[in-house]
């Protein structure tokens, strides 16, 4: 059940997904591109300065990629469910509500991670050659809440496609803005170091904003 | 014996209209059953309220015995639904949402009856859903009723968008399915003559209430048209024996459940100035429109 669950949210996202994994993993590889060119014309030791003393952080053209990408996602997987109320086919499956909810959603936050966690990968692959440890980890814990606004952004917008009725998606809407801009508070490097596990429990409890516009859904709330 | 669907005394509002109060009845196990109402009188009210998707304001639904809201989710397997405008899912194609649905209904999923029908459409197995009409649609979303052989089928408005030709396969191949296996059929349609062909029972529904739920043999077997020449502006008051009477010119029609000397008797008794009075069977549809008006 699970496997076919994953199936049909995979035709959905396929394409999505690799549009989003080719621009996300191009924009770091100009990130680094970008990094070497400075590099090859100041030297490497002018950019640690830069990096310490002007809290620069070289890869900040990346912070609101992961936000759009969470937002494509959850637009590409669950507004063909909310397209003439298919999600009553989805849910009519003998399977457990929940269990079909929220395997959907493990769905996408597995195709959503996956494509960030390759943005590591190429960040991980190349930096170490030019920055000390330090500063990568530095790097790394800056851009860490960019990527956990990504999977918010994805979550929150699962719970705003699902709202059957256009008056509380306003309302949803207006609490993720809310929400999604305490992930862009701080621009300072390392500003949420303290905070980032608190941060990263309170964005993967999101998944249960989606319960709640399903089951209004299903107790036929409508415009 | 428990009737497969069972619903007690269903009120619902939207807003602060309401739209039925108190609508209690039953599909007995093996019966098509065809609910039929002007539009407004809350047909898909009560397919979203039967499929679960719409709290009613009060009162109870239950579907093989269990409460609709609380039923353990493995009796869906049981349970065929069909959504107005024969609504599938858009992003696959013939054979993926074939390969998705048989994961759901291990052991009784019938892949040859899904693929029989398919065969009938020549169509290619990578057709996408969305790429097709709204017949071809209906014959996807029918196989895939088929091929889960369920128990209970919940159609709603199965007749919508399509060409006589498909309604006609449609109906024809759901009758076969559900007499040979002794399914249960709940079902609305706007076209009135495709549930003649189909239906074993009917409930006609007017705003706020059962008209009628009886047999369509016995409702078309009692009741008549009835016409008669009248003088001109007669405002006929027939007491309610007599379902929307109505005078065009100095023609007067009526339709009852009474028979002809007994509606001679009731005229008589209420001085209407008729004459040559006439009775005629007819058929559905002239009956749903003689029970619930043409307004």
């Amino acid at each position: 059940m699970i496997k076919a669950i994953f199936f049909k949210e995979w035709i959905k996202t396929r394409w999505c997904f690799f549009i989003a994994l080719v621009v996300t993993t191009g924009m770091a590889g100009y990130s680094i591109l970008k990094i070497n060119k400075l590099v090859s014309l100041k030297g490497a030791g002018h950019l640690w300065e830069v990096a310490v003393t002007r809290d620069a952080l070289f890869i900040d053209m990346l912070e609101y990629v992961p936000l759009i990408v969470g937002i494509v996602l959850a637009v590409v997987q669950f507004a063909p469910e909310m397209q003439r109320k298919c999600l009553k086919l989805t849910l009519h499956l003998p399977c457990s509500q929940k269990r079909m909810i929220f395997s959907m959603l493990a769905a996408g936050l597995t195709l959503l991670l996956t494509c960030f966690i390759v943005n590591f990968g190429v960040l991980y692959a190349c930096l170490p050659a030019i920055f000390p440890s330090q500063l990568v980890w530095r790097f790394t814990l800056s851009a860490f809440p960019w990527y956990l606004a990504g999977v918010a952004s994805y979550l929150m917008a699962s719970w705003i496609i699902l709202e059957p009725t256009w008056k509380m998606r306003i309302v949803d809407i207006t609490i993720s803005i809310f929400v999604i801009s305490i992930y862009f508070l701080a621009p300072a490097p390392e500003a949420y170091n303290s905070f980032l596990p608190y941060l990263t429990i309170y964005t993967f409890m999101l998944i249960v904003l989606s319960w709640i516009s399903v089951s209004r859904f299903k107790s036929g709330k409508q415009d | 014996m428990t009737p497969i669907i069972e619903c007690v005394n269903l009120t619902h509002y939207y807003g602060k209209r309401l739209i039925y109060e108190n609508l209690s009845f039953n599909v007995p196990e093996g019966r098509i059953l065809g609910l039929l109402g002007k539009n407004g009188t809350g047909k898909t009210t009560t397919i979203n309220i039967l499929s679960g998707y719409l709290k009613p304001h009060s009162g109870e639904c239950r579907i093989f015995g269990s409460d609709i809201f609380s039923m353990p989710p493995t009796m869906r397997r049981d349970i065929g639904l069909l959504l107005e405008g024969h609504v599938q899912y858009q992003f696959m194609n013939i054979n993926q949402i074939e390969k998705f649905y048989s994961a759901f209904f291990p052991g009784q999923w019938c892949r040859d009856a899904y693929y029989g029908l398919m065969e009938k459409l020549k169509v290619s197995p990578r057709q996408m859903i969305s790429r097709m009409s709204n017949g071809q649609r209906s014959q996807v979303a029918l196989g895939l009723i088929l091929a889960q052989n369920p128990k209970l089928l919940i159609l709603d408005d199965f007749s919508l968008g399509l060409d006589p030709g498909y309604r006609r396969l449609f109906v024809e191949y759901l009758r076969e399915y559900a007499t040979a296996g002794n399914k249960t059929v709940f079902l609305t349609s706007h076209i009135i003559q495709d549930m003649e062909r189909l239906i074993d029972d009917c409930i006609i529904m007017d705003y706020g209430k059962i008209l009628i739920q009886m047999p369509v043999k016995e409702l078309l077997n009692g009741i008549r048209r009835y016409t008669c020449n009248i003088a001109e502006g007669y405002e006929p008051e027939l007491g309610d024996k007599f379902y929307h009477p109505g005078v065009i010119g100095n023609r007067m029609e009526t339709y009852s459940f009474l028979e002809l000397n007994e509606v001679e008797t009731e005229l008589k008794k209420r001085n209407v100035p008729y004459s040559t009075l006439k009775a005629e069977k007819i058929g559905l549809e002239d009956a749903f429109i003689g029970l619930t008006g043409k307004y």
